[in-house]
This record gives C-alpha cells, sequence and structure tokens, in this order.
C-alpha cells in the first residue's frame, strides 16, 4: 500500500511499532476509512497530486500515515483550507477528513458553506456519534438517549435530537454526490471502499463536491469491545442514520477549469488603469492667498448632493496641478440618505492633517451643512452656498466671506439636478480663484472619460456656476 | 524487507501505470499474512472470514501488550475479505503464495512511489512594471493595487466597513488577472482559507476590520505555529464589541501582543498614507514569505477611506513557489503544514525556533519615520492618521518656536527603539498621540523599559476615543501646556 509511508515517522518519530502502526484504538472504524481512502487515491493515481486535510479529533494525525502532501487544519476549519489548498492549485486532489465534532459541530458553517458552492473537493465524514480524542462527550450525532460523559443519563430532548449531515448536505445544491455508508460488515465495508472511490474520482474528473458520511467504530468510548460496535452501528446507528446515496447527479465534466494567474506586468497596469497620460498644469504657482503651504476645504450636503465628488475633483486638480492634496469622507450610514460631508486638503508639498476642523473654504448645500460647519471657517475664509435652499446664513467669524449662488436651481434649469455639485465647483472658482478655470475642467474631463456624452453638459454647468459669481447673480455677504 | 513488496498485486488501476502493467504472471488470489506485532487484536477480521480461518488469539504479544489473532490458512480461499475488514496499513496484508514468482517490481509496476522528491525552491521574480501617472486612489485601493504589484492573486475575504472598498477592489479586479476572490462565510473561514493557500505556497491576503479580525486571530495563531506566510490589512475601527465604524487605533494591543493563543508574533505595519498602504503592503508579503509568518498592516478608518496620490514602484513580482509549500505535485508530496506537536520537546524546540525568527525580525524589521527630529526637545509620537495631526502640530510648534519633532513608527512590532533611542538623549519630554487607550504609548513604554534606556523622559499623552481622532490643535495645545509647566519648574518633566 505505497500511499501509506513505508515508516511513519511522524508517529513519534516512527520509533519502534509506532513506525508501522497507527495510533487508532483497536477496533477504530477511522482505520478502516483510511485503507479505503488510501486505495482510492493509489488506485485513481493521483497520489502525488493529493492534499489530505487533517482535522482535529482522533484523526488529527492522519498526516502520520498518509505519503500525500499533507495539511492540518484548526477544528472545524478543514473545508476551509481545503478551498485554500484548492483555489491555490485547481489540479491538486484535495481531501477534507473530519470527524462529527469537527464537522457536524464547529464546522457547520465552513462544510455548509464549502459544500453549496461546489467546490471539487471530496470530503470523507466520520461519523461515530461521540467525541473520542476529548474523551466521549457528547456529539452532534450521538444517539437520544447515548449516554456519553456530558450526557451521563443519556441524550435528552433539552440537546435536540441527532444531526443528520448526509440528509443535509445532499439538500443543498451545490454538491453532486452524497452516501452514507457503514463498516460493520464485509458488505458495507465494499459499499464504503466504492462510495469513498467515487467521491475521490468525482473530484479527479473535476465534477463536483462529494461527501460520504461513514458510521464508524469507537468502541473506547462506546464501551463496547469491537464486535459489539459493529453491532451497536448497525442496529442502533443506521436506524436514525439510514444508509444509502443521498444524492447523484454527475454532472458532465466541468470545461472551466481555472487556468494559472496572470502576471504579466503590462496587463497588470492595464487592469488598474494606470494612465500614462499627464494632465497639463496650469496654474503659475501654489495659491497663497490663504497661507503658504495649505490649504483646507470642506464639502457638505445631503446625501445625493454631490459633495464627495465635488471635494474629489477639487484633489484631483490639485494633484493634477502638481501639489499634495487629499480626500476624506464622512462614510457609513451617515452618508446613506444623511448628511455627507468631505474633508479636502491642497497642500504646496506634503498635507499633513488631512482633516478640515476649520477650513479655509466651504461649499455648503444645505442649511444644516452651513449651520454646522459655516461658524468654523478661518478668518479670510470664503463660503459658497446653494441659496436655491438656504435661506438663513447664520453668523460667520469675522472676515469670512460667503457667496450664495442658486446652485439647484441652476442645476435644474439645465435640466439635471445632478450637476448641482459642479455649478458648485464653478462658483467655487469664480469665487476664489483657487485654481485656474481649465485646471478644473481636466479634472471633470479626466472624471468623466468613459461617460464622454456627459462633458457638455457638465462644462456648461461650471460656466454657470462661474457666471453666477461673476454677474453677481449671487448674494455676498461679507462680514 | 518484508514491506517493500508492493501489497496491491491484484488491483487493476486507473492510473496508465498500473494498467499497463502484466498481471498474468501474479496470482490472482492472495493469502493473508499476518506480523503479529501489527496486530491489535480488534477481531474484525475473525467475522468477517466465511471460512472461520481466523480466531482470537491467546497469548499476549510482548512488544504489544496485545493479544493478536491466530491465522490457520489450510481453508483460505484469498478472497481477502479479512484484509479489508482490518484497519491496520500494516496489520493484514496480501502476501504472495509459494507459487508466486517474484519479479523486479520495477519492471511490474514503474518505479515505486514511495519516497518523494525533495522539492525546489523557485525564488520570485521582479518584472519591470511600465511606468504610469501616479494614482490618486483611496487609502484601501492602494493596499490592494500593492498586494496586486507583489504577486498576490488569492484574496479571501468577508466584508467589515470601513475595509470593504479594499475587497471590492479585489473582486473586480482579481478575475481579470485569474486570480481568485473569494467571500468566505466569515471571518473565520477567511483566515483558514489564507492559510489553506498560503500552505499551498501562494501570496494570500484579507481586508478587515477590528471585530473581524478578533474572529481571525485563531486563524493566524495556527499560521503563525505552522509558518505560513498571508497578508492582514486591518481598516481598525471604533469598540470594544460592534463600536462603530469611524476610525480608532484600539488593536494595537490584539496585533502587538495577542495574536491569538500560544507564542506569537508578527511584524505589524502602520501606514499612515495612501503611498504607504501601497507600498507597506508590497513589504508585508516580502516580509511574509521571508519569514514565513502573517504580516499584519494596521491601518485606520480615516485612511482607508482617504485619498491621495500614489507612486508605483518600477517593479512587479512573479511569485515563485517555496520548497515547503504543500502544492499538490510530486515535488512538494514530502511536506507538512501542522502546528500540532504532541510532545512536549518538539514543541519547546518548535518555540526556541519561533523566537528565533521572532530575534531576527526585531533586529532586521524596525522602521520609522523621523519629521524634524534632529534637535527635538519635544517628541511627538504618533503612527497612522494621526501621525498625520501630529506631523501637522510638529509644524505649527515649530512655527511658535518650539523645538518639536515627530517619531512616527511605521513597525508597531517590532517597535523601532534602535531609531528612538538616540533622540531620548535630546527630548525633555514625550507626548505620544493616539486613538486609543494609550497602547502605543504600552509599546513604547515596553520596547523602552526592555531597552533599559537610563532617566527616560516624561511622557504625556494625547488621546482621543471612539472615531474622534487627535487633532492638530489638541495636541499643540497639550504640548504648550507641557513647555509651560517645563518653564515653571525649570527642570525637565
Ligand atoms: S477514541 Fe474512538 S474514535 Fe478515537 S481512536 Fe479510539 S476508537 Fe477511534
Ligand atoms: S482471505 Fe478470505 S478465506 Fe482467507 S482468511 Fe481472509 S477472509 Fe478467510
Ligand atoms: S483486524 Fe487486523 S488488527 Fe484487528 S484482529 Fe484482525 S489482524 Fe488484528
Amino acid at each position: 500500500m505505497s500511499v501509506f509511508y513505508d515508516r511513519f515517522e511522524r508517529h513519534d518519530h516512527g520509533t519502534g511499532l509506532k513506525g508501522r502502526s497507527t495510533h487508532y484504538c483497536a477496533g477504530c472504524g477511522h482505520g478502516l476509512a483510511h485503507k479505503y481512502l488510501a486505495e482510492a487515491i493509489e488506485e485513481l493515481g493521483v497520489q502525488d497530486r493529493t492534499v489530505a486535510v487533517s482535522p482535529v479529533g482522533c484523526s488529527v494525525f492522519l498526516y502520520y500515515y498518509f505519503d500525500v502532501g499533507n495539511t492540518q487544519a484548526a477544528h472545524g476549519r478543514a473545508p476551509a483550507v481545503a478551498i485554500g489548498h484548492k483555489t491555490a492549485n485547481p489540479d491538486s486532489i484535495v481531501i477534507s477528513y473530519q470527524g462529527d465534532g469537527d464537522l457536524a459541530s464547529i464546522g457547520l458553517a465552513e462544510i455548509v458553506s464549502t459544500a453549496q458552492m461546489g467546490i471539487p473537493i471530496t470530503v470523507v465524514f466520520i461519523n461515530n456519534a461521540i467525541y473520542g480524542m476529548t474523551g466521549g462527550q457528547l456529539a452532534p450525532t450521538t444517539l437520544m438517549g447515548q449516554r456519553t460523559s456530558t450526557t451521563p443519563e443519556g441524550r435528552t430532548a433539552f440537546f435536540g435530537p441527532p444531526i443528520r449531515m448526509a440528509e443535509l448536505i445532499a439538500g443543498l445544491d451545490g454538491p453532486v454526490y452524497v452516501e452514507r455508508v457503514a463498516l460493520y460488515d464485509a458488505k458495507q465495508r465494499v459499499r464504503a471502499k466504492k462510495a469513498i472511490t467515487k467521491a475521490l474520482r468525482l473530484q479527479v474528473e473535476n465534477r463536483g463536491f462529494a461527501f460520504v458520511e461513514v458510521l464508524a467504530e469507537c468502541p473506547t468510548h462506546l464501551g463496547m469491545n469491537p464486535s459489539e460496535a459493529e453491532k451497536w452501528v448497525k442496529e442502533a446507528m443506521t436506524a436514525v442514520f439510514p444508509l444509502g446515496v443521498k444524492k447523484d447527479v454527475e454532472p458532465p465534466t466541468d470545461q472551466v477549469r481555472p487556468v494559472g494567474p496572470e502576471f504579466d506586468p503590462v496587463r497588470l497596469v492595464e487592469v488598474f488603469e494606470g494612465s500614462t497620460e499627464k494632465a497639463p498644469r496650469f496654474c503659475a504657482a501654489f495659491p497663497t492667498l490663504w497661507g503658504t503651504e495649505d490649504i483646507a476645504l470642506k464639502f457638505a450636503g445631503a446625501g445625493g448632493d454631490g459633495a464627495q465628488t465635488a471635494a474629489l475633483l477639487v484633489a484631483r486638480a490639485g494633484i493634477n496641478e502638481g501639489f499634495d492634496a487629499t480626500h476624506i469622507p464622512s462614510y457609513g450610514p451617515e452618508s446613506r440618505g444623511g448628511t455627507s460631508y468631505a474633508d479636502v486638503h491642497i497642500a504646496r508639498t506634503e498635507v499633513l492633517s488631512p482633516a478640515s476642523p476649520s477650513p479655509h473654504l466651504l461649499v455648503a448645500f444645505n442649511a444644516p451643512s452651513l449651520a454646522r460647519f459655516g461658524p468654523t471657517v478661518e478668518g479670510g475664509g470664503t463660503i459658497v452656498y446653494d441659496s436655491s435652499v438656504i435661506a438663513d446664513v447664520p453668523s460667520l467669524p469675522a472676515g469670512v466671506t460667503a457667496i450664495g449662488v442658486p446652485m439647484t436651481q441652476i442645476a435644474s434649469a439645465l435640466g439635471r439636478l445632478l450637476v448641482k455639485n459642479v455649478v458648485a465647483l464653478g462658483a467655487l472658482q469664480a469665487a476664489t480663484s483657487i485654481f485656474p478655470e481649465e485646471s478644473f475642467l481636466t479634472a471633470i474631463r479626466q472624471a468623466l472619460k468613459s461617460r464622454c456624452a456627459m462633458i457638455p453638459l457638465n462644462e456648461e454647468a461650471f460656466a454657470r456656476g462661474r457666471q453666477a459669481v461673476r454677474s453677481h447673480e449671487g448674494s455676498v455677504q461679507a462680514n | 524487507m518484508w514491506y517493500r513488496i508492493p501489497a496491491r498485486l491484484v488491483k487493476s488501476s486507473l492510473d496508465p501505470q498500473w494498467r499497463e502493467a502484466p498481471m498474468s504472471t501474479v496470482r490472482e488470489r492472495l493469502k493473508p499474512h499476518l506480523l503479529p506485532q501489527f496486530c491489535k487484536g480488534c477481531g474484525r477480521c475473525i467475522e468477517s472470514c466465511t471460512r472461520h480461518c481466523i480466531s482470537a488469539g491467546t497469548e499476549i504479544n510482548a512488544a504489544t501488550g496485545l493479544i493478536p489473532v491466530n491465522l490457520d490458512l489450510e481453508q483460505c480461499n484469498g478472497c481477502g475479505l479479512c484484509i479489508s475488514a482490518c484497519p491496520e496499513p500494516y496489520g493484514l496484508r496480501a502476501e504472495p503464495g509459494k507459487d508466486f514468482v517474484l519479479e523486479d517490481p520495477k519492471a511490474l509496476f514503474g518505479a515505486r512511489r514511495a519516497a518523494s522528491e525533495v522539492a525546489p525552491s523557485i525564488p520570485d521574480e521582479l518584472l519591470p512594471l511600465p511606468a504610469v501617472e501616479p494614482l490618486v486612489v483611496k487609502g484601501n485601493y492602494a493596499s490592494a493595487i500593492g498586494a496586486l504589484i507583489a504577486g498576490c492573486r488569492h484574496f479571501y475575504g468577508y466584508p467589515i466597513t470601513p475595509s470593504t472598498e479594499g475587497a471590492e477592489l479585489m473582486a473586480k479586479l482579481l478575475p481579470k488577472l485569474r486570480g481568485v476572490f473569494m467571500q468566505a462565510v466569515s471571518e473565520t473561514a477567511t483566515v483558514n482559507m489564507m492559510y489553506g493557500c498560503g500552505g499551498a505556497g501562494m501570496k494570500a491576503m484579507t481586508f478587515t476590520s477590528s471585530p473581524g479580525f478578533s474572529l481571525m486571530l485563531e486563524g493566524i495563531s495556527y499560521m503563525i505555529g505552522a509558518e505560513l506566510p498571508g497578508v492582514f490589512v486591518n481598516v481598525m475601527r471604533g469598540g470594544p464589541g460592534l463600536g462603530n465604524i469611524a476610525p480608532e487605533q484600539a488593536d494595537i494591543k490584539l496585533a502587538c501582543r495577542g495574536l491569538g493563543h500560544g507564542n506569537t508574533q508578527a511584524v505589524v505595519l502602520a501606514p499612515s498614507t495612501p503611498q504607504e498602504m501601497l507600498d507597506l503592503t508590497i513589504l508585508a508579503f516580502d516580509l511574509s514569505f521571508r519569514y514565513r509568518n502573517p504580516v499584519v498592516i494596521l491601518s485606520d478608518g480615516y485612511l482607508g477611506q482617504m485619498t491621495g496620490t500614489v507612486r508605483l514602484p518600477g517593479t512587479a513580482v512573479k511569485p515563485g513557489l517555496p520548497s515547503w509549500a504543500v502544492s499538490g505535485d510530486r515535488a512538494h508530496r514530502g511536506n507538512l503544514i501542522c502546528s500540532f506537536l504532541l510532545s512536549e520537546a518538539d514543541l519547546e524546540a518548535h518555540n526556541i525556533h519561533l523566537n528565533s525568527k521572532y530575534a531576527a525580525m526585531k533586529a532586521a524589521e524596525q522602521r520609522a519615520d523621523l519629521f524634524e527630529t534632529d534637535d527635538a526637545e519635544v517628541l511627538l509620537v504618533a503612527c497612522n492618521t494621526p501621525g498625520r495631526m501630529a506631523k501637522g502640530a510638529v509644524r505649527e510648534l515649530r512655527a511658535r518656536g518650539i523645538k518639536a519633532g515627530l517619531f512616527r513608527p511605521i513597525s508597531l512590532w517590532p517597535f523601532p527603539i534602535d531609531a528612538l533611542r538616540p533622540l531620548l538623549l535630546r527630548a525633555h519630554r514625550i507626548v505620544v498621540v493616539e486613538a486609543s487607550n494609550g497602547q502605543l504609548e504600552d509599546e513604547m513604554r515596553l520596547a523602552i523599559s526592555h531597552d533599559s534606556v537610563p532617566r527616560p523622559p516624561a511622557i504625556a499623552s494625547v488621546r482621543r476615543f471612539g472615531g474622534v481622532l487627535p487633532q492638530q490643535k489638541e495636541i499643540v495645545d497639550r504640548v504648550l501646556e507641557g513647555v509651560g509647566a517645563a518653564l515653571v519648574e525649570g527642570v525637565r518633566v
């Protein structure tokens, strides 16, 4: 049996008899399941490609025995580890071997989601109705009335009835093959061997997720000898866990077998849309109206006002001009329909604090925004607000100029309320000359690269915003 | 040697190598053979034999203390049922009969494949990346792009604000590079998928945020124990519990001192700009494979959302395949990924080995950014976004004539004490600025204490919580308070 190691070097360093015997108790069903799995691997000729995932439980030492690629998973997570291996190398043959505590208790989420995903891996599930490794406690598959160390009076209704995993997994759309087998007599053993081989073959043929539940004997914690344990499985367990094929839909071989990932750097740059185009510059120098190093801006409105986009466009314009710039949005539930505000910094060399608790420039799209942030504007700063929706301007710090522009009105006259924020940018440009007109327009065109049809409308909105300020259509209030 | 005789002489197989085997010279039915020291006396074989060839033993085997069965094969027809009833790999086995013509097994089956090869280590390749204009992207995107440049093509994750943009960008871009984007059922599943993918020698990553990171800790401990690479970007948010989705830095303790159970450490990197989100993600993959250990990037919710300029490096990585990987191929068949070492001596040796890796990281992976520290008398210490606020404060303080400087740890573990040590000679005072309850300060204090720095300066702090970040003004105010006090006392404070 070449799929078992010649010598179990990992079993106590292969010393003495441990080099050739398992750690399992006499008569334990695990050994048989191992044997059939090893035979299946060998018969299918996939030993080199196989990755076996050892679980936590009595079969944690699966890797002592199988001469295949081995990995040992955290309790219950073997299917997730199996997904990791299978997605890392779709050519590998990945086997997740799990006991009942591992699969049906702590690892339920992993096994159900993996099965539903239908990823072609093979799961061998050993159900012996009890926890072995930890010493005979209640398992999710423990039978009603069965005594365990944590149900000393027998499993009661309080714990609910045992869970039938084969049926549960078969009820999902993902798996292609689910069968429950047993080991208690020669006939069942032949079936078990066949089922495990089939479950593995389905993976080798890349057909899908296969699951074999094996009713196994744990003589030790049942407090029986192996032959009594066989009898108990045959009589008591199969009454609750009926044997047989639960699902078998063998689909055609999956044609869309993944090929290896792409590492071509040219393709990589293409994928994240790196551009070789250098944006033209229009600023002669860093705008110094508000200090020599850094300008703080804030854009505030209701969700949908376009405050974030306007803010990003200004940051973008700053970067195009060769300055450093940052944009930071308010986000989360409050930005979903509630207030939405954004802080922008434009710096000559490097933005230090990216927040704008006291901005030089504020664009306010509604009254609450103006009321909240207007008083925080630095002396010498400028506010541009939507006079279509804001009637009262709160008292502002000395030296702050507030310019009302009917942004909503202008945008709706253009037939597209959405361009309100571009109207605001036009107004901001005209009111402050922070960057030349073309600076803004370049940023706008860049943003609309994939929606060119929108460019003329946005240019028009920008122009109207500027016009509104320049023709004193807007109301100016200086403090 | 007995165990070298191929046991499965009678099986046909899908493996062409088996199918072509000349079976005619092999006796079809072989009688069972048992070495008593490998029999556990379970008796499963006894009932399987319809010919009653096997009976319960009566003598204790001296080597095992167990009672092996007795075989009397006179009636045996070689049906093999007993063999398939024996749970022991080296228990009942088919044995050639007396008239068996033993041919060279190589002629029968080709070379036996018991021994796996010694796997080669295929190094990463650096490919030139076409020059492009700087990107203007938010921090989370920058990190995702960094991962792609670092050769990561496997992303596993579970959506959580404020980290999701990273995952979303990966979901968009990875399929175009024939990579794998997998939305797991939970963070618990996520980290274990990374365990599998990392175990296969591939570059795997996730984006998460504080509550999700908590859930991943068990798996991170397993990864450290099994020595697996993997990059975790934790975009920290407010806690404890569900907290909120605003920025905090309250996972520093978790990442530096509590990566799950056991003796665990990982390099923890703290970017403070979108540019560093990219650079440090690339570095993280490199370190992760260099040390065969996870690497944690601690970002904050503010930085994740912050858009800024990001320059790309000149090269991109085409990953190789490490020799230790369990990659499902012949060369790597002998490998094992495992954190389980049952014997105390083995586990102690493993921990000593891990400790030596931690020591190597401490020696080689300290990173810090120093701003105006050469003559600094007041040293601000801050990382992530508060590091930027602190930088602003330094500039403001300098303008007021105060010799302030910023010490910004980029590696939180190992804490960059080597860069801090000389600054402590001149500094009168340290002000630690953070969006947490002193977790950064604790890292610094531990490092200073382990370093036995004589007479370290007094330490003050600016701490905010719940998503409120320390602002430049309060940092400046705190420093000025201290300066006032120092002037009054006329001594070092
Ligand atoms: S405790 Fe039970 S399951 Fe575990 S090895 Fe022993 S018999 Fe097998
Ligand atoms: S090979 Fe068949 S007949 Fe011979 S001992 Fe085994 S079960 Fe009995
Ligand atoms: S089945 Fe195997 S281990 Fe059990 S008694 Fe028979 S030979 Fe021994």
